[in-house]
């Protein structure tokens, strides 16, 4: 499953998180905060500065470009 | 970040080596005693662990609803009391106090995992984990939000792993609610294998319970950790297997999910974090925060100076007189030196309070982790990560606890830049001469330029972060945006009412003493002959021992427009404390041309006839000259220890340098420019 960059992400659709960050500094933040591989998510919001927030397990998380595009995801049918 | 990179994390601070045997924030209170059980709150940043600290020992530790409030230990003491409600016996007739425990509560700052990324949680797991067994707590409260269980429940899968006796306190079970997420607590407590009880820390709902449970699980022996399958040893498999666990426990407590609809905090979120309404918006809530704090305490600032300067000195004066100290040197250090100076530190109380009560709102809202997502790309123009905002907005209140805060930060170097930024954040006791000087120079627009220093000690970090990552930082990797955003919350008068009292106490308690420290050293250098004959006491001012050091200083700020000893002399007393500022300037003028304090709202009148006089008939570019100038430089002695513990002596005297520097040419600038104007 290839799937696409989560900042290409379209808003309020179901997604899963196919691909882990590629940025060894925030992988062990994003997965403490529940997103890493087969996690389910959609993206809530664009934010100021070009990040995006998520929901993840009912968390609301705010990202930042550079972590939005070492993330991939597809959408859930 | 594998386990043994833990070794690798840069700290500064000096850690304690356990929490029974040490006390790292005298601050905070003391323990139970040494046969008391140690029990430590733990738990994600966010969810609630130092708001249950002062529920539970009645101690005012900082509360925010924001990740990162706690990066210090705090101890106290919780009494717990057996109640008809927390009572285990079968049928209770405990008497009143029976089986009272006294228990040594420890508030540790929130990790979302024990493999840490930061000096802050770096500390959580030493004190926690690293310890000797005979030295880690008896018991761990691990509070886990409910409205993101499986989010919380990935710290609790490793504490469980531990030999820990374990309760988990769930909280925030009102916002769940409010999502229709529906949960089951003896569910959830068979799938983690410890007890499980609800609490609400801001409502004080469901503590006797925790007591309860607490108190049970002290008189147990340490269970058993919770296994791992054999033969794992990769950590990302030992990960999956975590959250396993996670989704099984979830999956095992969850009566109802909840709909998936926008809450509200989604729909307030769609303006305040979105691209320029965002930032719009954070703008406008600041500028509203200082109009209101200026217009609204005004005239209760006005009220309080005319009574001080009117009838209590009036008052004093005549006591003096009956007693025949009329004129003497006794009625000058009282009349014109502590009650000037502690009158007038009085007058801001009104203007502090709605100032503290403002920013308890905004924290307890959530909205700062909103306002740390739209600087964010300001943040990272000047070599910070998002993360660092919260720092530098404590700095707002207070610089000495922002440098404290700066733990929240991963990167040493990090922490170092933010160190040397949080001075530029104009902290309240600047506001009070900002306040001052906008009334008796800008009369009804005091409030926009006030909120304008406040832009102004942006634009001043924004240019000194720029120049240094320019070239000390320069190459510097910053990590990019992760940011947990907490629901937003209705605050609650205790909360908020609890959070002003602390600040307004704390200010009032540092500031008056610095005062009555200061006013007495001023008046002892103005009573110092210098030059002359006149004797101890009565010396003409301008030639007393502060009045010519001042002088000798006064040159260098001439090309500024602020070049008399009389404001010089501000300058260096406020170099100690800004709050001794403008009881320095009182006690000058009112030992300058005594008598004439008794007419209310005359220093304002003293302040700007010196810098029409300095500044050659130029006294506004004069005025905002000194006001940035008092912006830009050392804020305090207290900013300089807090700094020389967190980042060195090294750093610390280079921050100074720059300081001044900063401050220096930007006064000069803005004079030399503002008179060809005005």
């Amino acid at each position: 499953m290839a799937g696409f960059s989560l900042a290409q992400a379209p808003l309020h659709t179901p997604l899963l998180l196919v691909g882990g960050s590629q940025c060894v500094v925030a992988e062990c933040r994003l997965s403490a905060l529940g997103l890493r591989r087969g996690a389910r998510l959609s993206v809530l919001q664009k934010t100021a500065g070009g990040g995006r927030v998520v929901v993840v397990g009912g968390s609301r998380i705010a990202l930042g470009p550079q972590v939005l595009e070492g993330l991939t995801a597809d959408v859930i049918a | 970040m594998t386990e043994p990179a833990l070794k690798q994390l840069p700290l500064l601070a000096v850690r304690p080596p356990s929490m029974k045997t040490t006390c790292h924030s005298a601050g905070a209170g003391l323990g139970a005693g040494e046969d008391a059980p140690v029990v430590a709150l733990v738990g994600s940043p966010n969810t609630g662990k130092s708001t249950l600290f002062n529920a539970l020992t009645g101690s005012r530790v900082t509360m925010g609803n924001w990740p990162g409030t706690t990066v210090e230990v705090s101890r106290g003491v919780w009494r717990t009391t057996r109640t008809a409600a927390s009572c285990t016996c079968q049928e209770c007739d405990c008497e009143p106090g029976e089986g009272r425990v006294d228990i040594t509560l420890v508030d540790l700052p929130g990790a979302y995992s024990l493999v840490p990324d930061s000096p802050d949680e770096a500390l959580t797991r030493e004190l926690l984990v690293d310890a000797p067994v005979d030295e880690r707590p008896d018991v761990s409260i691990l509070l886990v939000d409910a409205s993101r269980l499986s989010h919380s429940l990935y710290l609790a899968s490793q504490v469980r792993e531990r030999p820990l006796r374990v309760v988990l306190a769930l909280t925030m079970l009102d916002v769940a609610a409010k999502r229709g997420v529906e949960l089951d607590l003896s569910a959830l407590s068979a799938a983690v294998g410890c007890p499980v009880v609800g609490i609400d820390p801001r409502r004080r709902a469901g503590l006797d319970e925790l007591a309860a449970a607490v108190r049970d699980l002290v008189a147990e022996p340490v269970p058993q950790p919770r296994p791992h399958p054999e033969g794992i040893t990769d950590s990302l498999a030992i990960d999956d297997e975590r959250f396993g666990w996670v989704s099984a426990a979830v999956e095992a407590a969850t009566l109802d999910h909840g709909s998936q609809q926008a809450s509200l905090s989604d729909r307030v979120d769609r303006w305040a974090t979105a691209p320029i309404v965002g930032p719009l918006l954070f703008l406008a809530v600041m500028w509203a925060v200082f109009q209101v704090t200026t217009s609204v305490a005004a005239p209760f600032q006005d009220a309080l100076d005319g009574f001080f300067s009117g009838p209590l000195s009036a008052a004093a004066g005549a006591l003096f007189a009956a007693v025949g100290l009329g004129g003497s040197w006794v009625e000058g250090l009282v009349v014109d030196g502590l009650i000037a100076g502690v009158g007038m530190l009085l007058t801001f109380v009104p203007l502090m309070a709605l100032m503290f009560v403002l920013l308890a709102l905004l924290e307890d809202s959530g909205y700062l982790a909103r306002a740390a997502v739209v600087t964010d790309r300001l943040m990272r123009a000047i070599g910070l990560p998002g993360r660092a905002f919260l720092p530098l907005l404590v700095g707002y209140g207070c610089n000495v606890p922002a440098i404290s805060a700066t733990r929240i930060l991963p990167s040493a170097r990090q922490r170092i830049l933010t160190s040397l930024l949080v001075p530029f954040t104009s902290c309240t006791a600047r506001l009070t001469v900002f306040v001052m000087l906008g009334a008796a120079f800008f009369g009804p627009q005091a409030g926009t330029v006030v909120f304008a220093m406040y832009v102004a000690s942006i634009v001043i970090i924004v240019g000194v972060g720029l120049l240094l990552r320019g070239t000390l930082w320069k190459g510097e990797v910053v990590e990019p945006l992760v940011i947990d955003l907490p629901a937003y919350q209705m605050p609650t008068v205790r909360l908020t009412a609890s959070v002003t009292w602390v600040r307004l106490k704390g200010f009032l308690q540092t500031a008056s003493g610095i005062i009555v420290v200061t006013v007495c050293a001023v008046w002892l250098l103005q009573s110092v002959p210098a030059r002359g004959d006149a004797g101890f006491g009565e010396v003409a001012v301008q030639d007393s021992v502060y009045s010519v050091a001042a002088q000798a200083i006064a040159p260098v700020f001439a090309p500024a427009g602020f070049g008399t000893w009389e404001t010089t002399s501000t300058l260096v007393v406020g170099f100690v404390a800004k709050e001794a500022v403008i009881s320095s300037w009182a006690q000058t003028f009112a030992v300058d041309e005594p008598g004439d304090s008794a007419s209310p709202g005359t220093l304002g009148d003293r302040v700007r006839a010196d810098f029409t006089e300095s500044s050659g008939g130029h006294p506004l570019p004069a005025a905002i000259a000194f006001m940035v100038f008092l912006l830009a430089y050392t804020p305090c002695v207290a900013t300089l220890a807090a700094q020389q513990r967190e980042i060195g002596t090294k750093w610390t005297v280079f921050g100074v340098a720059l300081q001044l520097v900063v401050a220096w040419s930007l006064a000069v600038v803005i004079f030399q420019v503002g008179r060809l104007f005005w």
